[in-house]
């Protein structure tokens, strides 16, 4: 196998190149990012996205451990009460989520009950496109729900780096019509790449920034190439300028969330951040599975706002943690769940009031066996987006959601 | 079973789609014989190009689906050799890297192709089913079935042990069902959303019970299976996985479902209505034997006309695969497999049971810095790399082309017939003669390692251009 740094050796074949030089080659770009950077007030307020994909089991995350019919609906997979750890009178969280505990306990962290949308789909591609984009309307808007707030965001602030996916991939949500948000898995891949600056890669530049046509494939291709080398510039000190005692445990979500916090603490201009964590589809054998899932979340969560906290920003920056739908409230044979219908929801951060929102959907009066939501989960979406990002949501979402007592007021 | 009983014959097939006929005065050129190698396959060289073109286009489109009696001989030959030493099929790693081998080295590209597609198309991964030998079998199933019947492959992938893992088959019981897999059979495998109901899901999941594994085959479980009836699509019996699957196959948004995600694959992104309807049309006279539509769209009008020259998005493996193919390049499989996943591409590993969403979707900032790097990275392969593969310019361009105007032309017509843009072919002639102290026309012309360097070089601009990714 390839190792990254042959990975990385292999694509140099220009000895000392670097940002540094890729910078004073294009002092117009870089001029232009400080100053955006330099508009984007020291007090914008930043969300962080965190998609649990493949659908979380809300039962057994916050689990009703007084409620009878939990126990019925779930023989095997039922969270025994004495290992759970009661957040208020009859909840608790999962015995693997102590993180999450800590910091609701601190007041850090709100969990929001029931939420969904009416007529739940159980695909998850379906649903997904739902979440992400804001809409239950099929076909489906093109530009996703932080998408579009991205496009009602300043001229300026937008020239900078307004969002941005800790992912190989831009999630259907960060989809904005007015720019290409960048994905940055791998900063060391793009430094690389854009970094250098012999002949062939000031030629490659030349000939990919600029499109030949109007639309279509290439043109589409050069606007990410043009994307790319600006996020290149602007990321070039995120990972110099990063200053952390905070030790992270060694899980993926945990690299992306630290990830952010490098890209937090060059003071990009960046609004939004979109992180996923995979492997929620739990059909079969799903205790431990879930488990180690939670606890990695909780546990990263837990060190983000620790991170957060020590570079100053702890009260510029909330985070909410979502999944395309919960599941079925009865366990299937496999000792997993089905695809299911509400679900909770996370938000954290000092700016946030911790606390139980919502209400805790019934276990006897289910829709097709899954649990009826409460919130929409687009009330949640105008609240961050009126209350947190000051985004008018109304226009944004086509349609009042009443707000959450999160954050704001 | 009526669905796939009767195999069609040539002589009674009438192409639905208008055949290419060439009627607006194009021919079957260079340009038209690259893309019908690149749709097909991963890309033709110069002389597979040349061969299309002299061939025409009847036979060369006949000569896709031949298949080469020896090849299967050669590697099980070659990986015999290397069984255990320099790769093993029972490492994620390993399975990938013999795939691609398969990929760069194939002579019935098309093969390899449609595995690809049927792979993106029943979308299984690895990282759920964890066990290699499973995830080898589907491919093989994949490889085997390539242009035949989709009714035989939709039933075979009901019973592929790596499939019943996948969605969970082997713990939908007569007790119990599960409906995972009835559900994706019907969203993604066939028929497509919004032409079935939940209720239509859970009949369908009854049906499918008793499917289940023993070690690592598919078998059937009569004491598991729910023998009862059920009402599925609007019929009423005691139906069985073969019903589910005949009843669906006979349901015309299954037809259009198909037809459209073929055409998507082999012929642009968004078909239009009537040329789906026509598709479908065919899908359903073959009784969904794929190589009559693929035959007919290869030398329809429409496959050669502007919606669908250079109108796709190259996924990471064309990109790659092609790349090394048009060069005559070889190099180790196993490299390979990290520049694809760090493009977007992990084989037997896509990202969710809808595969790679493909198109605009593979093109962001981090997967295009990935593909810039691949390119930047064949022009370090030089001969002074003992080991390594070594990126030859003189298969390329001849020694004695010494002109630049010339060998930009012999660059375009390896990599792009007819198809370089001007801009690129005027940065390129004098980026060729270029040095950190300025144009020196006369070093290109006389130092044949100087000018075989800034033709490696040159290579990867044009591999890096926008055009070259537009498939």
């Amino acid at each position: 196998m390839f190792t990254r740094r042959q990975f990385l050796h292999a694509g140099t074949t220009a000895a000392g190149a670097s940002f540094l030089a890729l910078a004073d080659r294009s002092p117009g770009l870089l001029i232009r990012a400080a100053e955006a950077a330099r508009a984007a007030d020291r007090n914008d307020r930043i969300l962080v996205v965190i998609e649990m994909s493949g659908g979380n089991d809300g039962l057994n995350t916050l689990v009703p451990y007084e409620n009878p019919a939990y126990y019925r609906a779930r023989p095997t997979l039922a969270l025994p009460k004495n290992e759970l750890h009661s957040i208020a009178d009859g909840y608790g969280l999962h015995p693997r989520a102590g993180a999450l505990a800590e910091l609701f306990g601190d007041g850090l962290l709100a969990i929001v009950q029931g939420v969904g949308y009416p007529e739940p789909d159980r695909s998850h591609f379906r649903s997904m496109e739902i979440w992400h984009t804001g809409s239950t309307k099929s076909p489906a808007p093109l530009a996703g729900w932080l998408g579009r707030c991205v496009d009602a965001m300043p001229a300026d602030v937008r020239a900078a780096m307004p969002a941005l996916a800790m992912s190989n991939m831009v999630p259907q949500a960060l989809r904005a019509a007015s720019v290409s948000v960048p994905a940055v898995e791998q900063f060391e891949t793009l430094r690389e790449s854009v970094g250098t600056t012999d002949l062939p890669a000031e030629m490659t530049r030349k000939l990919s920034v600029k499109p030949r046509a109007k639309a279509g494939p290439a043109a589409l291709i050069a606007q990410q190439a043009q994307a790319m080398y600006r996020a290149a510039e602007q990321l070039r000190g995120a990972e110099t300028k990063y200053r952390s005692t905070v030790a992270y445990p060694e899980t993926e979500i945990a690299g992306r969330l630290q990830k952010v916090a490098k890209a937090l603490s060059a003071d990009l201009g960046v609004r939004i951040f979109y992180v996923s964590q995979d492997g929620y589809d739990t059909h079969a054998t799903q205790a431990d599975g879930h488990g180690q899932l939670l606890q990695d979340l909780s546990e990263a969560l837990k060190a983000f706002l620790d991170d957060v906290e020590q570079l100053g920003l702890g009260d510029r920056v909330v985070t909410m943690a979502f999944s395309e739908f919960g599941r079925r409230v009865d366990e299937n044979a496999s000792r997993g769940t089905d695809h299911g219908a509400a679900s909770c929801l996370l938000v954290a951060g000092r700016s946030v009031r911790g606390g139980l929102l919502g209400k805790y959907p019934s276990l006897e009066k289910l829709g097709d066996g899954d649990l009826l939501f409460n919130t929409d989960f687009r009330s949640v979406y105008a609240t961050l987006l009126d209350r947190w990002l000051g985004c008018p949501s109304e226009p944004l979402l086509g349609a009042k959601f009443a707000h959450l007592d999160i954050v704001g007021g | 079973m009526a669905i796939y009983q009767h195999p069609l014959i040539a002589s009674e097939y009438v192409a639905a789609l208008s055949p290419f006929v060439g009627d607006g005065g194009e021919r079957f050129d260079r340009r038209r014989a690259a893309h019908l190698l690149r749709r097909t396959g991963f890309g033709g060289n110069v002389g597979e190009i040349d061969q299309a073109v002299r061939r025409g286009l009847e036979a060369t489109v006949d000569g896709l689906f031949a298949d080469d009696a020896d090849e299967e001989a050669e590697y099980a030959r070659t990986f015999g050799a290397v069984a255990g030493k320099l790769t093993s099929l029972s490492s994620l790693e390993g399975i990938q890297a013999w795939w691609v081998y398969r990929m760069l080295t194939t002579r019935v590209p098309l093969r390899e192709k449609l595995a690809l597609f049927w792979h993106g198309h029943f979308a299984s991964s690895q990282l759920k089913v964890e066990n290699t030998e499973l995830m080898h079998g589907q491919i093989e199933l994949f490889r085997r079935s390539a242009w035949g019947s989709f009714g035989q492959l939709v039933a075979a992938i009901a019973r592929d042990p790596a499939m019943l893992v996948w969605l969970d088959g082997q713990s939908n019981t007569r007790e119990h069902p599960n409906e995972n897999f009835a559900r994706e059979l019907m969203e993604l495998f066939t028929c497509g959303i919004s032409h079935y109901t939940e209720r239509d899901v859970l009949e369908a999941a009854r049906a499918l019970t008793g499917w289940t594994i023993d070690g690592t085959t598919g078998v059937f479980n009569t004491d598991e299976h729910d023998a009862g009836r059920k009402q599925f699509l609007g019929r009423s019996g005691r139906f069985g996985a073969d019903d589910v699957i005949d009843l669906l196959l006979q349901q015309p948004a299954t037809a259009e479902f198909m037809a459209r995600k073929l055409l998507r694959f082999f012929a642009e992104p968004d078909p239009p209505a009537e040329i789906v309807a026509e598709a479908a049309q065919t899908l359903v006279r073959s009784q969904f034997h794929v190589k009559w539509l693929l035959r007919d769209l290869f030398m329809s009008q429409y496959f050669y006309s502007e919606r669908c020259l250079r109108r796709r998005i190259a996924s990471p493996v064309e990109y790659v695969v092609g790349a090394l193919r048009m060069l005559e390049m070889q190099m180790p499989a196993d490299q390979l497999i990290y520049f694809l996943e760090q493009m977007g591409q992990r084989l037997l590993a896509p990202p969710n049971v809808k595969g790679w969403d493909g198109e605009a979707a593979w093109i962001d900032t981090g997967t295009w810095a990935a593909r810039q790097q691949f390119a930047r990275m064949l022009a370090a392969q030089t001969d002074t790399n003992p080991l390594g593969p070594v990126f030859d310019p003189w298969r390329l361009v001849p020694v004695e082309m010494t002109e630049p105007r010339a060998v930009v032309k012999r660059l375009s017509d390896v990599l792009m017939p007819g198809e370089l843009p001007a801009e690129a072919r005027r940065g390129l002639t004098s980026f060729l003669v270029a040095t950190d102290d300025g144009p020196q026309p006369e070093l290109f012309r006389e130092d044949e390692s100087f000018r075989g360097q800034k033709i490696r070089e040159a290579v990867t601009v044009v591999i890096a251009l926008p055009e070259f990714h537009a498939w």
